[in-house]
């Protein structure tokens, strides 16, 4: 506490220091410079015919940065300010507007900024009336127009200091006035020129499109930069080519740009500017245009109010009934009563018994037959592998667990199956799988591709090795939430830290327990065949389900990341198939073809490795599979209820086999179909193949945290959740008790 | 293409290149794992939209600056207020150093509104202040809120698309979005201009509470850049 009251206090020191107004910082007269540690603003003129009515006079400040700051554009963005300059004139001489040159868009994270950095002029014209009575100087004879400005600007890098400065001028009405004429031509090249047409701009959805005529043909084609003079209007981070799109046709540009999540404006006519890429500006041409648009359509109503979830009315009765007691903010999470928490943990073991009976856990089988034929005969070293893969997965689940408590302290909300939402993971898994069905099928060896001392290093630790392949099931198993794997998850989030970890080792105990108990029980370590010939066989035969594995994985990354992911993918691993062949051989040959086998696969990670991270916009669910689903969203559920019709929410996953089965079966089948259309069932599919955060929040109302999850809610019923492994029966029964 | 039977010593010695491959194949899972893991900590910054007035707001749990854990729907039936902050901003320390925002707290306070101030600044950035260290500050400035909630992550602020310090959210009991925006009506860092300014978040709890529609429910949010972890 001491110390951080000291570092409180050099804080506080330091930031007031760097903090101080510009202005405390100047010499007792105002000048033309005013320099504070991030800026060296001058206020500058542009008379070159002397001071009289109609001769051109400009004015301006201009700012030069220290690297790394900028100061903001009259639109600022996502944050910031724009410079302001106020004016102290004689009469008869009026200041104009600011006319600012093009700005540039400086991202900050999810943000973005428009503004300058480097050295910035902002032009102002003076206008000088018949009005204007110049001072006479005595003594001199000479006599001037005295300028008093006093600016004040933000100037930001991550941290933001508000400047100010006050400047004087005195601009000689005869004679020429033109030590800055290369600044303010450089200001006049970088304003946007205007355009002859003023386009259009539409509200449609939540986009703007915007269409614009008469840009020089020599800019056809070229891409643009889009700056709205109007705040708080668009997505200012919008990257263009991801986030918004451009295209040319002949000699007219449009553009479709997202609205901002929060936009509080709704302009008639919106001022925008788009410029040329700093690539593309020539010198002596314009480099970029502006126009006051037209705005036409409707904008967006807000979102209709959202329906109470049931889990908030049951917080709303709880606080209503709790407002008489003295409302204290709950520290710590309500232990359960120990009835429903013992029945908790043996459903958590029996949703880990279940866990086996997956597709998903499949490969790990087949590891572990190979496993147990490979020991057959020492009853000692079975019930040490029994007992090590049991303390890895449980080590395993404890870990994940773990990671899952300080995610939810840390107040993410993320639910099981995280792992395979990630494009990074499922690629790196199908390529562990692949090298596994290559070994198995024989293409080659581990000895060979790996120094012998590691083959035999691995081979002196039997212990470590199915303690490891335990830490595998885990992974592979954890997005297949068996029944009761689903409640004891769900139940586990709303626990205190020690009841979760325990929820999570008894899953982990209960996937563990056949091969603790073939490791215990000779009579079932008995059953187990006799090394021999068949092995071989056998190791052939288990190269498939681990290519089927891969196949599977595929799939879900063409899921996530589209088609030419997948495609991407498959090259990818083809190529380390190729590589770990040309390992095998000797020699020379081995040398050549590895480096160009190695060569190729660089190449083409670089050219299209990029495909496999990318992810892609879900597909319209209605598309593919006619009008019977639609996307699921909280907002069409409120309405659909709203309007009195019942909804079937389907939350599912690429990567969760159950869902496939559920999905390919009783969700496909003609009867249970039937019975939705009898009573008019809205089918909504809510796909969690990449992390929603508000699926996420959906299943975690539903007291759930994993996929399959099948909701049917009738208007003003309470949801009916069913079973996670759906049966025709059950679903037409709870159709019919609709 | 010919197939042969395979011997006997091919058996056993596929029998141990199967172990080699088991225990290649385990250690690749660790790693595997290791990075499924890493990577789920990594990508939980993707974009997403964040609520606008009139959606449900997204529930979170956080700690506050005691360690204490706070979650949003355990706030149900009462208004919330959240309030981006970060001491080192000088649109913060302008409404703070006035007086302002610690006066806003008070009386939302008084009328039963639940106020948090939430840090997002990332814990790299220089004006980053442990939780001792904020603490003291609110403390020092008088200033009054229900809590003062960590998120050095960034989570929560991305949930609700706050851009600024200070950036102001007004939830109502059940859990909509009512406003979201500024603090006030006039852009600047320039204390003197916070008596001519309509301060929006007395004017929409006010109206919120006379049972009238909120006029103005986005303004603009105005100060520096959340700071971000990137």
């Amino acid at each position: 506490m001491i110390l951080s009251r000291i570092h409180l206090a050099t804080f506080l020191v330091a930031t007031a220091a760097a903090c101080m107004p510009a202005a405390a910082q100047l010499a007792s007269k105002p000048g033309a410079v005013v320099t504070t540690p991030h800026v060296r603003a001058e206020l500058v003129a542009h008379a070159p015919d002397g001071v009289s009515p109609g001769a051109p006079v400009w004015v301006g400040l201009q700012i030069t940065h220290q690297p790394e700051w900028h100061t903001y554009w009259k639109n600022a963005g996502d944050s910031g300010l724009p410079t302001e300059l106020n004016w102290t004139l004689p009469a008869g001489v009026a200041a104009g507007e600011i006319a600012w040159p093009v700005p540039k868009k400086i991202p900050i994270g999810n943000l973005a900024n428009y503004g300058y950095e480097g050295t910035v002029l902002l032009p102002v014209p003076l206008e000088v009336s018949s009005n204007f009575k110049p001072p006479l100087a005595l003594g001199t004879g000479a006599s001037g127009l005295d300028i008093r400005l006093k600016a004040t600007w933000l100037v930001c890098r991550k941290e933001c200091i508000p400047e100010e400065g006050e400047f004087t001028l005195a601009l000689p009405l005869q004679g020429s006035t033109a030590l800055h004429k290369a600044e303010f031509d450089a200001a006049q090249a970088a304003q946007p020129q205007p355009l002859d047409k003023p386009g259009t701009v539409e509200v449609s959805g939540n986009n703007l499109q915007v269409r614009l005529e008469g840009l020089p043909a020599a800019v056809q084609g070229k891409t643009l930069g889009f700056f709205p003079e109007t705040p708080e209007l668009i997505r200012t981070a919008a990257v263009s080519g991801k986030d918004w799109t451009q295209t040319w046709q002949g000699g007219t540009w449009t553009a479709t740009l997202p609205l901002a999540d929060q936009r509080s404006a709704s302009p008639t006519t919106l001022p925008l500017v788009v410029t040329l890429a700093e690539a593309d500006r020539q010198p002596g041409q314009p480099v970029a245009w502006r126009t006051e648009a037209p705005v036409s359509g409707t904008w967006p109503a807000t979102a209709p109010r959202a329906e109470v979830s049931p889990a908030l009315q049951a917080a709303l009765a709880a606080n209503a009934a709790n407002a008489a007691a003295a409302p204290a903010p709950p520290t710590e999470l309500p232990a359960q009563p120990a009835g429903t928490f013992v029945v908790a943990l043996l459903g958590a073991v029996l949703g880990g018994l279940l866990l086996n009976l997956m597709p998903c856990v499949f490969p790990i089988l087949a590891i572990k037959v190979l496993g147990f034929a490979r020991q057959a005969g020492n009853r000692s070293a079975h019930r040490t592998a029994g007992l090590a893969y049991t303390g890895g997965v449980m080590l395993s689940f404890l870990a994940l667990g773990g990671a899952m408590l300080a995610l939810r302290a840390a107040g993410a909300q993320l639910g099981w199956g995280f792992q395979l939402q990630s494009p990074a993971v499922v690629a790196a898994l199908a390529a562990l799988f692949t090298l596994i069905g290559l070994n198995l099928a024989g293409v080659f060896e581990f000895g060979r591709a790996a120094p012998l001392s590691v083959c035999s290093a691995q081979a002196k630790h039997p212990i470590a090795n199915d303690f490891l392949s335990g830490v595998l099931a885990v992974v592979i198993a954890s997005p297949c939430t068996a029944p009761f794997m689903g409640v004891s998850l769900g139940f586990a989030i709303g626990l205190p830290a020690a009841q979760a970890l325990l929820l999570f080792a008894a899953l982990g105990l209960g996937l563990a327990l056949p091969y603790l108990v073939a490791g215990f029980v000779p009579a079932i370590a008995r059953l187990l065949p006799k090394p021999g010939p068949w092995m071989n066989t056998l190791r052939r035969l288990l190269a498939f389900p681990m290519f089927a594995t891969v196949a599977w994985l595929v799939w879900v990354l063409g899921q996530q990341s589209g088609i030419d992911g997948a495609g991407t993918l498959l090259a990818l691993l083809v190529c380390m198939a190729a590589i770990v062949w040309a390992l095998t051989l000797r020699g020379r040959t081995r040398l050549v073809i590895a480096t160009v086998l190695v060569a190729f696969t660089a190449v083409l990670t670089a050219a299209i490795g990029r495909n496999v991270l990318q992810t892609v916009e879900p597909a319209k669910l209605a598309s593919s599979t006619g009008q019977r689903w639609q996307p699921w969203s909280a907002e069409r559920v409120a309405e659909l209820t709203g309007a009195g019709q019942p909804v079937f929410i389907d939350f599912t996953a690429a990567w969760c086999v159950t869902c496939q089965y559920n999905k390919k079966a009783t969700l496909a089948d003609a009867d249970v179909l039937a019975d939705f259309d009898g009573k008019k069932v809205a089918m909504l599919r809510a796909d969690w193949t990449r992390r929603d955060p508000a699926i996420t929040a959906a299943l975690t109302s539903l007291g759930r945290s994993g996929v399959p999850l099948y909701v049917l809610q009738a208007p003003g019923k309470p949801p009916v959740v069913l079973t996670e492994i759906l049966g025709k029966d059950e679903v037409r029964a709870a159709l019919a008790a609709l | 293409m010919s197939l042969s039977p395979s011997s006997d010593s091919r058996s056993i010695r596929a029998a141990r290149h199967a172990r080699a491959a088991l225990s290649r194949a385990s250690r690749r899972a660790v790693v595997a794992a290791a990075v499924a893991l890493g990577a789920s900590f990594l990508m939980g910054n993707n974009a997403f939209a964040a609520p606008a007035v009139g959606q449900q707001a997204p529930d979170f749990v956080a700690v506050d600056t005691s360690g204490a854990k706070h979650k949003l729907s355990d706030f149900a039936g009462k208004f919330v207020v959240l309030e981006w902050t970060n001491p080192g901003c000088p649109f913060v320390r302008k409404h703070y150093n006035s007086g302002n925002m610690p006066a806003t707290q008070k009386s939302a306070t008084a009328q039963g509104v639940v106020w948090l101030s939430v840090n997002s600044t990332e814990r790299a950035a220089s004006d980053y202040l442990q939780p001792a260290a904020l603490d003291a500050w609110m403390k020092s400035q008088k200033a009054s809120p229900t809590a003062v909630l960590m998120d050095e992550d960034g989570v929560i602020g991305q949930a609700y698309g706050a851009r600024t310090t200070p950036h102001i959210f007004i939830i109502d009991p059940k859990g909509v979005l009512v406003y979201a925006g500024g603090i006030d009506s006039i852009a600047s860092a320039r204390p003197d201009d916070i008596k001519s300014a309509t301060n929006y978040v007395n004017q929409a709890l006010g109206e919120a509470f006379g049972g009238k529609p909120i006029s103005t429910a986005s303004t603009r949010p105005y100060g520096c850049s959340v700071k971000y972890k990137t």
